[in-house]
């Protein structure tokens, strides 16, 4: 249990407009939920849609190393869950 | 130099057009800029036609440098007709043809004496008079002047010098002495005061002393300030060559000025290269556009294409004051004189996806509109380089 989860939300053009805007809630739910434990932030782009625009998986969160493709509130949730039950 | 330059107007009381009209415009290539007030015989509508003829034809001609300054407005003068009613002129005009080192020619035919202040003092220049060959009663003054840093000129209608005409304090108006004094007064209080602010002053002034703040005439200011250009530079959109990467981070590292970034995948370029790390605002974005974040170094980064296609709107509306990326870009570039673009010309597919819920735009074609806007109605000196 040393280090926190981190959680990224890609606020990138394409990220955004497919509902990244939504999942700017976790910025505040998340350390209501965890404390401390989890650190969410956005970054402007994770860089992920010029490469797999074929097929349309916007918008992406990475939790620690792991892209959450098409994230939605309950994906991210339950990856920080899988991820603190792991630690 | 960078020349600041705006023109405030006011309309005749009661009416629902302009007589003066005001054109200016910037030559970026050759360092120039022209400028024309002209006001229109009466006023409302007709006024309107008979200015806006006058100055869009005399910037028109001076502009393709086959007729110089002095020729065309002496052409106009000796052109226009005489109202048959009122046996006067359909309309009188200023125009200034200027570069960046501060070389000016300037015509005058019936609108009242341009001021030249330097130092907070009023200068006297020179000039020569030629007389109209077809009016007795028309004469063109011509000026040839050598302006330094820190000068300003100020033009205006007779809409300012006649305000408060007949009125109570002023039996004979503000006149030129009057304008002086207020000009002088208000640069003692604020040296450097913008052209957009001081025109505004001068015509908000003027209207002050109308009787029951009714403007008889139309009023117009235009102010010229030359002073030291604030730079700017906007980065937004990763290069075509990857490679060049570094180069243009380098580019952009050592530009002297202010510098913004708008565009996720170039601040992270930006961040890369330059090994500066970047902060996102954490407050959630308001409406409809991502946060800003920060860099050290960097005035401004913002999402890319949707911030500048909010902002564009902003220019195109005029709307100042937003609280969100695109109105902080939007102060950001109005704060500046000199605006520089680097333009990446590499394309996401994914932004063309049809499954996205709107259209994006093409960065090229926005910046385009963005940089016309900005010359065209802000008076901006821009640049754009693809890269």
């Amino acid at each position: 249990m040393s280090e926190k989860v981190s959680v990224k939300v890609c606020l990138g053009t394409t990220c955004f407009v497919m509902g990244s805007a939504n999942l700017q809630e976790l910025i505040e739910t998340v350390p209501a939920k965890y404390g401390d434990k989890v650190e969410v932030s956005g970054v402007p782009c994770l860089g992920l849609c010029s490469i797999d625009w074929e097929f349309s998986k916007a918008p992406y969160v990475k939790v620690d190393d792991d892209v959450i493709k098409e994230a939605t509130v309950e994906k991210v949730l339950k990856a920080i869950d899988e991820k603190l039950a792991a630690k | 130099m960078f020349i600041d330059i705006d023109c405030s107007q006011m309309k005749k009381y009661n009416q629902n057009a302009y007589g003066d009209y005001f054109v200016s415009k910037r030559y970026p290539d050759e360092a120039r800029l022209i400028a024309v007030l002209s006001d229109g015989l009466g006023s409302g509508i007709k006024a309107n036609i008979l200015s806006c003829m006058t100055a869009t034809m005399l910037l028109r001609f001076i502009e393709n440098q086959q007729i110089p300054i002095r020729q065309a407005a002496e052409i106009i003068m000796n052109s226009l007709p005489v109202c048959k009613v009122r046996r006067i002129s359909y309309s009188t005009f200023s125009a200034i043809d200027v570069d960046d080192d501060g070389n000016a020619k300037i015509v005058e035919e019936g609108n009242p004496e341009f001021l030249w202040i330097r130092d907070n003092e009023v200068m006297t220049p020179s000039y020569e008079t030629i007389q109209s060959k077809t009016f007795k009663n028309r004469k063109l003054k011509v000026y040839k002047l050598k302006l330094k840093l820190g000068d300003r000129l100020i033009f205006c209608s007779d809409g300012v010098t006649q305000a408060g005409l007949g009125g109570g304090r002023l039996k004979l108006g503000l006149r030129r002495d009057g304008l002086i004094v207020l000009v002088k007064d208000k640069l003692a209080e604020h040296p450097d005061i913008s052209s957009s602010e001081f025109s505004n002053y001068i015509v908000q002034q003027a209207r002050n002393i109308e009787t029951d703040r009714q403007p008889k005439d139309d009023i117009s200011a235009c102010v010229l300030y030359f002073r030291e250009p604030r730079q700017a530079l906007v980065f937004t959109g990763p290069p075509y060559h990857q490679q060049k990467d570094k180069e243009y981070a380098q580019m952009f590292a050592n530009f002297k000025g202010k510098k913004a970034i708008a565009g996720g995948t170039t601040a992270n370029l930006i961040s890369r290269e330059l090994n500066r790390p970047i902060t996102m605002d954490t407050t959630i974005s308001i409406g409809k556009l991502p946060a800003c974040s920060y860099m050290e170094g960097v005035d401004l980064v913002t999402e890319g294409i949707l911030t500048l296609t909010k902002t564009l709107e902003y220019l195109e509306s005029g709307t100042q004051d937003i609280d969100n990326a695109a109105g902080k870009l939007v102060k950001f570039l109005l704060d500046s004189d000199c605006i520089n673009f680097m333009v990446g010309a590499k394309l996401n597919q994914a932004h063309y996806d049809p499954a996205l819920p709107i259209e994006i735009e093409i960065r090229k074609n926005i910046i385009k509109k963005i940089a016309k806007v900005l010359e065209e109605k802000y008076f901006k000196k821009v640049t754009v380089q693809y890269m």
